[in-house]
């Protein structure tokens, strides 16, 4: 095992075990040591955010653990992605954006569901919340995700994801990119009726519809 | 739903004293006169002339024992308030007496449902073997009762037989509620003597227990009181339980009904501990109803049920004996709606009202009369739930969380805090309340919880394995079970 090996494979065990300064030191290290960036995203991070993935499905892990790994992920993302740029590299699998729509600011499930993607190898890309559609649309333009996620927890704001899908259609848009909807008062009738592409009522849902939008393979596996 | 039109709410909150001081005064001075001036009928001239020899009045004819109140009341401080009911295995002892409610298994169903067709049938040794197999895996479970009356024996030596499945299927504590002869209860005792190695070594670790059934009102057979002497003398845990009916062997009120029953416990206690004085023992108010249309028991199971389990509750903390109460018990013929609201609220009655030390019974539907695999899963995630209830709110200043509030504050979440992983484990957490979406439920065929339980019930009989007797054990209570079936016939009974 290398130098660099030894690294990665402190960081995935790190960020399995949730424990945030180590995971965040073990990333400055390597990128700091000059290790391939791409490496420690991929082998040390997203294989790992898989391994909690399955654990989570193994009934091992609970959601706030996914949660702690997500953010523990993001925070660790930060300091590979600028020496990624700079290498030119590509990141990792299919993007997701994701959003709470325009005057609802619960993006607790949200955040739940982007949590989940991560450990499924998603890239996400989190506006946050109260997200106008004109911000959705240019992400979509600029990013170029596979997937625009949408959350609402109001009953007043769900009229809001139509809109978002409206904008998409105008910017000329909306065939490049599949769009899921979800939120408490969301269900699969009005997906349909707005044209969504997909609808999930919890979090490891959005992810199983997700993985399908996208024909990803590993339906079984998750 | 027809009726007066006006909103019904709940009006105040439980009292857990249902009783006054004063009304408990009465109900137990109306015992000690029902004792004293009418008496009990035991069918046993033996335990009479003992029981005369002892101060009590007796009227042999009549096989009458009236009981002098000071007898009874001296009778009562005998018992003991603490003791063990001691297991094979010694990890599933049973401390009586602490303030601890254990779970028994329901007993001697007269059918049951397959498992794997449902339908409803009589039951066999193989099906109590398997029952008792699966109460030796379920945690909830601390006491054996033999869960369904066999068969395919013949009926005199039914309790030896059922001794013999439970002993060879279970390290648990076995209560064996259907010895109803002092010769039953030889065969018994000597079966758990060979287990344990010895009369000294079951007198130390009684790995059995008893109990009997006074006949309502105001009797007990006298083979079933001489069962409990056999028993008390070998040191053998021996209760009583009364289950008159309301209306038919009860008064049809509740403080009548109350009456009787205290009679009928107390009455058992005293005989048992003016003849073998600081025998370990129990007593069990069942409550029953009869039905008053057709004159069965009432398988509604309404709130008298409910007031009756907190009144005679309350009765028995006021004497310090060890309590046996009846928590799971429904009219309904399979696990629904109205299952779980009889079980959930009878447990939560039993839960507010007393710390009874041994909680009955779980694995039946119909009134105790049909045993169900799944029923004991089910019962047992009930149970579980309520003793998670009973755990309380704590407010440590790590319960209070401070910190954390400050660390998230107003707008963020708790889902990322270490507090939050450290201390969610100690949430409840289901294994059979559907906690599904629709959308999974209707993809999984809408299934209920019951169709869980069952395949969880198959699971478990597929892959426990019991510990064993040991070596060479097994054939000497089957020499046991053989001889007492020889014996028993032989006296024609």
């Amino acid at each position: 095992m290398t130098q660099v090996d030894e690294g990665i494979a402190a960081l995935a065990e790190a960020l399995l075990v949730l424990d945030e300064q180590r995971a965040i030191a073990a990333t400055r290290e390597l990128i700091d040591g000059g290790a391939d960036p791409q490496a420690v995203l991929q082998r040390g991070l997203a294989d790992t955010m898989l391994e909690v993935g399955r654990r989570w499905n193994a009934g091992e892990l609970f959601l706030p653990e996914v949660v702690a790994a997500a953010e523990i992920f993001r925070m660790c993302n930060e300091i590979v992605e600028p020496a990624l740029i700079a290498a030119g590299g590509r990141t990792l699998g299919h993007r997701v954006v994701m959003a709470t729509v325009k005057g609802d600011l619960h993006d607790l499930g949200k955040n739940m569901v982007g949590a989940m993607m991560r450990t499924a190898g998603f890239e996400v890309h989190d506006l946050g919340k109260d997200v106008a559609a004109e911000r959705i649309v240019e992400a979509v333009r600029q990013l170029e995700p596979s997937i625009v996620g949408l959350s609402s927890l109001l009953t007043t704001t769900v009229p809001e994801q139509r809109g978002v899908l409206a904008a998409l259609e105008e910017a000329g848009l909306r065939r490049s990119v599949k769009v899921m909807v979800g939120g408490a008062p969301v269900t699969e009738e009005w997906a349909r009726q707005i044209g969504a592409d997909g609808f999930a009522p919890n979090a490891p849902e959005a992810v199983r519809v997700a993985l399908a939008l996208v024909g990803d393979e590993r339906l079984a596996g998750i | 739903m027809g009726g007066e039109r006006s909103p019904r709410p709940l009006r105040g909150r439980l009292r857990i004293d249902i009783l006054t001081e004063g009304e408990l005064d009465r109900i137990h001075e109306a015992t000690m006169d029902v004792l004293e001036s009418i008496g009990l009928r035991i069918s046993s001239g033996r335990i009479l002339d003992a029981l005369a020899e002892s101060g009590a009045r007796i009227e042999a004819e009549a096989q009458l024992v009236r009981l002098p109140r000071r007898m009874v009341e001296e009778a009562i401080a005998r018992a003991p308030s603490t003791y063990v009911l001691a297991a094979r295995d010694p990890l599933w002892d049973v401390p009586i007496g602490r303030g601890e409610g254990y779970l028994s298994l329901d007993g001697c169903a007269a059918e049951i449902e397959d498992l794997e067709t449902g339908a409803r049938r009589p039951p066999t040794i193989a099906d109590l073997t398997l029952a008792t197999r699966l109460a030796d895996a379920v945690n909830e479970v601390a006491v054996l009762w033999p869960s369904v009356a066999v068969t395919d024996v013949p009926p005199h030596a039914q309790a030896v037989h059922q001794t013999l499945v439970q002993l060879a299927n279970s390290t648990k504590h076995l209560q064996a509620m259907s010895t109803f002869t002092a010769r039953d209860a030889r065969a018994v005792i000597e079966m758990a003597r060979t287990v344990v190695g010895g009369s000294r070594a079951l007198l130390d670790r009684p790995i059995v227990s008893s109990f009997q059934c006074s006949v309502s009102p105001l009797t007990y057979e006298g083979d079933a009181m001489e069962a409990a002497l056999e028993f008390a003398l070998a040191g053998v845990p021996c209760g009583f339980v009364a289950m008159p009916i309301g209306t038919a062997t009860a008064p049809t009120t509740l403080a009548g009904h109350l009456v009787t029953v205290n009679a009928e416990l107390l009455g058992g206690v005293a005989v048992l501990e003016t003849l073998v004085p600081g025998a370990p023992t129990f007593i069990g108010p069942y409550q029953a109803f009869m039905d008053l249309g057709t004159g069965g028991i009432d398988l509604a199971w309404g709130p008298e049920e409910v007031l009756f389990k907190l009144a005679a509750a309350q009765l028995v903390q006021r004497y310090g004996l060890p309590m046996n109460i009846l928590a799971f018990a429904t009219g309904s013929k399979t696990q629904d709606w109205q299952a779980g609201a009889q079980h959930a609220i009878s447990l939560m009655g039993v839960a507010a009202a007393c710390e009874a030390d041994l909680i009955a019974a779980t694995g039946t539907l119909y009134g105790s009369r049909v045993f169900a695999f799944e029923n004991v899963l089910l019962d047992a995630e009930l149970f579980d739930l309520v003793r998670h209830l009973l755990e309380r709110c704590r407010v440590s200043d790590e319960d209070l969380a401070l910190e954390v509030i400050e660390a998230v504050g107003p707008g963020g979440h708790f889902l990322g805090q270490a507090h939050t992983r450290a201390r969610m484990r100690e949430l409840w957490m289901p294994r059979f309340l559907d906690r599904r979406t629709w959308e999974e439920w209707e993809v999984a065929g809408r299934p209920e919880p019951r169709d869980a339980a069952r395949d969880r019930a198959r699971q478990i009989l597929a892959e426990h394995q019991p510990d064993p007797l040991p070596e060479g054990v097994e054939p000497e209570l089957t020499r046991i079970v053989e001889s007492h079936e020889k014996e028993a016939k032989g006296a024609g009974r």
